[in-house]
């Protein structure tokens, strides 16, 4: 027996929801989705659930993360609820449900709360750098470290306890029997999922979004693996100097659209932004400028001279790392590839 | 007995000639005694026929003519005015319908439709040759109506009526006009308020010299019929003296300190015994509860010039030609312990939570708990499947809604549920519900056969409830109070009401009108209408737009001062009647009354409260009561007529070339199958085949060779018995 919470619409309408309460069940949404299924039907479910309040529910439901938002439910809706942007804001509620901290959702929910994170992190790498009195050689040594140590205890102590959380709330607590040879079985999807989001072929819209995000995705994660294991600012090699030059590129070129998609509001997903999408495309744009000027003036040696541009790229890369990585929109990486590692469990 | 009797049988182009041999039955009837002409014609109706019917009445001198066409209720009219262009009598004319009950219906026997045609027509031969001459029964009316409730819907007929140049009487039970209304705060669509629109009204009444309005008044007594209705009416004493002056009233109501049940507020606060229903209630007199103020013998004397507790009711005798209901609706009440009405504190209705919000105008407080979230049940005592009120109360939903929506401007912090079976905001008022919905409103759908279920945990009201558009997930709401939406019911007293007017009550306990369509707000009874919701749900609108058609429709009635009524009534025959009143015990509408004639007891119709239903006919025990046009003898003639023996002749077939193929005689059938018969001679061809060959469209082809197939006449090659047409079409296609 669930009690109807009316207050939930309150709190999801935090999360950027908008007139979704106007919903009057026509299932119009349901039936032109074209990533719904028999078995995984929704988002009329989920306005539903929203409507009435039931947060166990949604926990329980993989659904907000099955969906890639084209926006054509929004688009067919007789009542201009937005049902695609009430899926978007049960993600970014469930990633704040998913995160032990709580610190996601606090910041979800203020603007104010995220932007002292932001100030707080300049002045740690202000501090810091004043500490090693601005000498760069100590200021990059650390730099590399840095993503290094952020990268391994972010994954463990947030990250990890926060996927198993996810499992906890969608496969244990609805007490969903599955066997361990299942778990094996699935991951190959999971990797699928997580460096290709195929699923994404399957909506409505153009392929163009599926692809520019794929490639964004690959540039993005080779960076990292550039900068981190192939120590890109310090390297000597040709091919991986050049290599880290074309992925920065992309990465900025491909920000840049998403940023001015978002401007221009032309696409159903760049319809509606909260201040965390926002700072997803903004700082993941900075950090393939930056890391590109800072291997461009390494390679005109101009760095020595223009350290504050290391201090803004490492400014740049501990936000990212400390804040949008752990508690923003960043995770959506990870969760929408367990969704659909866990719905095969379930399936 | 006529005997110069013109008979025309109707072509109707060929929808009666090609089944029914008309030619024949025209030969036929020629040949008849009595009979002066007879003879077929193309369309009986058309313009030169209906002229040539005319010449023929005066030139042949006839006395009585028959039609053999269509149904009486497309073309009787268009007869009766030729015949009486003619200078006959229109009740010597008698319509018999061979299409609808010849040639259409049998057209797969002709020769069968033919002998049918042939005693129908003889029977109606039979039925006018006994025919009288009968003239429309003219009846004086008096220019004034009764209109019985003085709501929305009765002021407002009232008043088209009073300008329509009626003398109008307008009663009221009630002693203060408005009706339900005057209970409702603001009303959807508009927002006006109930009150305002009752007071509006009332002063436009006031205007109008030629309405008489009574409160506190009643019907007592009823007799006479159109035109000439005889009303009594009670009204009741406001024991208030009528020559008092107002400020000595008004002060004796301001020190009353006597408090009662206020039934205008459901009992949820007390008025004064000297009260009106609320300070602006018109007319503008207040109300003295006599019985209470019985033993406050100081306080009436110190205002004995004002208060008058010794007036008596009275019966004031009213002569009206048309009488208009409005009487209204009751609430549905719900039984103690429907949904804890009555059992668990704060269950209230709809209308008493509507006087709830008018009664609290900063905070929603009841039984010291103030109200931050309702929950409303829908259809409670409407639309049930077992129950009596089958019906859907059509404003509910949207009152409902619209009550929503003042909930949320008027205090703000309030969340509501509606558990609902459908929403019916049918129209403009859809809008409301996008509102309603939009401003956060939750809405719950349950089905009739898993009703929600209101109940207590603790001190907290908690209603469960199985949610259809959540998978029948079963699902419980808080709430601080519950609302039960409750629907339309016929009054409580619509039983006298029917009885002192005669109307019809449907199983729904609802007035009846004659014809949802065509007659909306016609009785049965001449002279009474039938007005707003006491014929049935409706919303304001709706109510305003009914009452003011019957407005329309009776001053058309009184307009001329006479009504002419139809001839075909119960007659009694003064020799033969011995008074038993059997023929007046089963007349539904008292047409019948006894009567001294000559010193015999006999029974006597009134002509104008007859419908010449025939009732009465068949139980009088001498036979001494027939009805005008449905005579014994005219019925027993046409019986007779009917079962003449009738040899129809064979059709004249030198003049049409019979070819008998395969046991088919041809005149009964479409050309294109002698042709496909002949084509098909002795051989084996497909459909293709034989369209080819007779050159014509194959589709043709198809659809009669296989009506042909149906018959067992032919079958085409590559088509078996059984095979349906259109999967012969696919399979050849």
């Amino acid at each position: 027996m669930a009690r109807v919470n009316p207050e939930f619409a309150t709190e999801i309408s935090k999360s950027g929801a908008g007139d979704f309460k106007a919903c009057f069940n026509c299932g119009t949404c349901t039936a032109t989705c074209s990533l719904s299924t028999t078995e995984n039907s929704f988002p009329r479910e989920m306005i539903r659930y929203s409507t009435l309040g039931l947060e166990d529910e949604i926990k329980a439901s993989l659904k907000p993360w099955l969906c890639y938002y084209c926006g054509e439910c929004s688009t067919q809706c007789p009542r201009q609820a937005n049902p695609g942007e009430l899926m978007m804001s049960l993600r970014r509620w469930l990633t704040s449900k998913y995160d032990w901290t709580g610190l996601s959702g606090l910041m979800y929910k203020s603007l104010t709360l995220s932007l002292a994170a932001f100030i707080l992190a300049l002045v740690g790498v202000i501090a810091f750098a004043g500490s090693v009195g601005f000498e760069l050689e100590k200021m990059v040594h650390f730099g590399h470290y840095f993503e290094m140590i952020a990268i391994g205890t972010v994954g463990f102590v947030i990250l990890l306890p926060n996927i198993i959380r996810m499992w906890w709330f969608t496969i244990h607590k609805p007490k969903t029997k599955v066997p361990f040879v299942n778990y094996l079985k699935a991951t190959g999807d999971l990797f699928v999922h997580m460096f290709t989001q195929k699923r994404a072929l399957g909506c409505d819209d153009n392929q163009f979004r599926w692809f520019e995000h794929f490639i964004l995705v690959l540039a993005y994660l080779s960076l990292l693996f550039t900068t981190v294991f192939l120590d890109w600012f310090a390297a000597t090699n040709l091919f991986i100097i050049v290599l880290g030059y074309i992925e920065s590129v992309i990465i900025a070129v491909v920000t840049v659209d998403f940023v001015s998609s978002r401007m221009k509001k032309d696409k159903a997903v760049s319809k509606n932004s909260q201040p965390s999408d926002w700072f997803f495309v903004i700082w993941l744009l900075l950090m393939g400028l930056t890391a590109f000027m800072v291997r461009l003036f390494i390679d005109l040696n101009l760095l020595e001279t223009n350290k504050w541009l290391y201090l803004v790229h490492l400014t740049v890369l501990v936000q990212w790392a400390l804040i949008i990585v752990p508690f923003g929109k960043w995770t959506h990486f990870l969760y929408r590839s367990f969704a659909m590692y866990l719905a095969k469990l379930k399936a | 007995m006529k005997e110069r009797i013109g008979v025309y049988i109707c072509h109707c182009g060929g929808n009666i000639s090609d089944y029914v041999d008309v030619e024949e039955l025209g030969k036929m009837f020629h040949a008849e005694d009595g009979i002066v002409i007879a003879k077929d014609v193309m369309f009986a109706c058309a313009d030169s026929n209906q002229k040539a019917m005319v010449n023929d009445i005066k030139e042949h001198n006839l006395d009585a003519i028959v039609v053999a066409s269509c149904s009486p209720k497309l073309h009787l009219h268009t007869f009766k005015n030729v015949a009486t262009r003619g200078g006959l009598n229109p009740t010597n004319y008698v319509q018999v319908n061979i299409r609808e009950q010849c040639s259409w219906p049998h057209s797969d026997k002709p020769r069968e439709a033919t002998v049918k045609a042939a005693g129908l027509i003889r029977a109606g031969i039979n039925r006018v040759s006994h025919s009288e001459s009968l003239d429309n029964i003219e009846i004086s009316v008096k220019k004034t109506v009764l209109v019985v409730g003085a709501g929305v819907s009765g002021m407002k007929a009232a008043l088209d009526l009073s300008k329509l140049g009626n003398e109008v009487y307008l009663i009221e039970k009630d002693y203060f006009v408005g009706g339900r209304i005057a209970q409702y705060e603001k009303l959807f669509m508009s927002g006006q308020k109930g009150k305002d629109i009752v007071a509006a009204l009332y002063k436009e009444i006031k205007n109008q010299t030629n309405i008489t309005l009574f409160t506190g008044a009643t019907v007592d007594k009823v007799s006479g019929s159109l035109g000439n209705f005889h009303v009594d009416v009670k009204v009741k004493p406001r024991f208030i003296n009528g020559k008092a002056d107002k400020q000595a009233v008004k002060t004796a109501m301001e020190e009353c300190r006597v408090f009662i049940h206020d039934d205008f507020n459901f009992g949820m606060a007390k008025r004064k015994a000297i009260y009106k229903n609320y300070p602006e209630a018109l007319p503008d007199v207040p109300v003295v509860d006599a019985e209470a103020l019985k033993n406050e013998t100081d306080f009436v004397s110190k205002f004995s010039a004002a208060l008058n507790l010794n007036e008596k009711e009275e019966i004031l005798s009213l002569i009206v030609g048309s009488v208009l209901v409005s009487t209204g609706y009751d609430s549905y009440q719900p039984a103690e312990g429907e949904y804890g009405y009555k059992t668990i504190p704060n269950v209230i209705t709809l209308p008493e939570f509507k006087r709830l919000m008018e009664l609290s105008p900063d905070k929603l407080i009841y039984n010291d708990k103030q109200i931050k979230k309702v929950a409303f049940i829908y259809c409670v005592g409407n639309r049930q499947k077992k129950g009596d009120n089958k019906y859907c109360s059509r404003q509910c939903c949207t009152s409902t809604i619209y009550t929503s929506l003042q909930l949320k401007e008027k205090y703000r912090d309030i969340t509501t549920f509606h558990l609902y079976r459908d929403i019916r905001t049918y129209g403009k008022q859809e809008i409301l519900y996008d509102q309603s919905a939009k401003q956060g409103d939750i809405y719950l759908r349950y089905d009739e056969k898993e009703p929600p279920v209101v109940g207590l945990d603790g001190k907290t009201i908690i209603v469960k409830v199985k949610d259809y558009l959540t998978a029948k997930m079963e699902m419980e709401v808080e709430a601080d109070m519950v609302v039960l939406v409750t629907g339309m019911v016929a009054r409580e007293d619509s039983q006298q009401i029917s009885e002192h007017f005669k109307i019809p009550i449907g199983s729904d306990k609802f007035f009846n009108e004659i014809h949802p369509k065509l007659k909306p707000v016609e009785t049965v009874i001449k002279g009474v209408y039938i007005g707003g919701t006491c014929q049935g749900p409706k919303n304001i609108s709706e109510s305003v737009q009914s009452s003011l058609s019957a407005a329309a429709k009776i001053s058309a009635l009184l307009k001329s001062g006479t009504v002419s009524v139809d001839p075909i009534i119960a007659r009694v025959d003064a020799d033969v009647c011995t008074w038993c009143g059997k023929c007046a015990n089963v007349c539904d509408y008292t047409a019948i009354k006894e009567v001294d004639a000559d010193g015999k007891r006999i029974a006597l119709v009134n002509k104008a409260i007859c419908t010449g239903c025939g009732i009465c006919a068949p139980v009088c025990p001498v036979n001494a009561i027939e009805i005008a046009q449905y005579t014994d003898m005219e019925i027993e003639s046409m019986i007779d007529g009917f079962m003449d023996k009738t040899e129809v002749k064979e059709k004249d077939t030198t003049a049409v070339e019979v070819v008998e193929t395969g046991g088919v005689r041809m005149k009964e059938y479409p050309q294109i199958w002698k042709q496909i018969l002949q084509t098909m001679e002795g051989t084996k061809k497909s459909i293709p085949q034989v369209a080819t060959e007779i050159s014509a469209d194959p589709n043709v082809v198809t659809y009669h060779m296989m009506t042909m197939n149906k018959y067992s006449v032919v079958m085409a090659d590559g088509m078996d018995e059984k095979e349906e047409y259109f999967y012969y079409k696919i399979k050849n296609q």
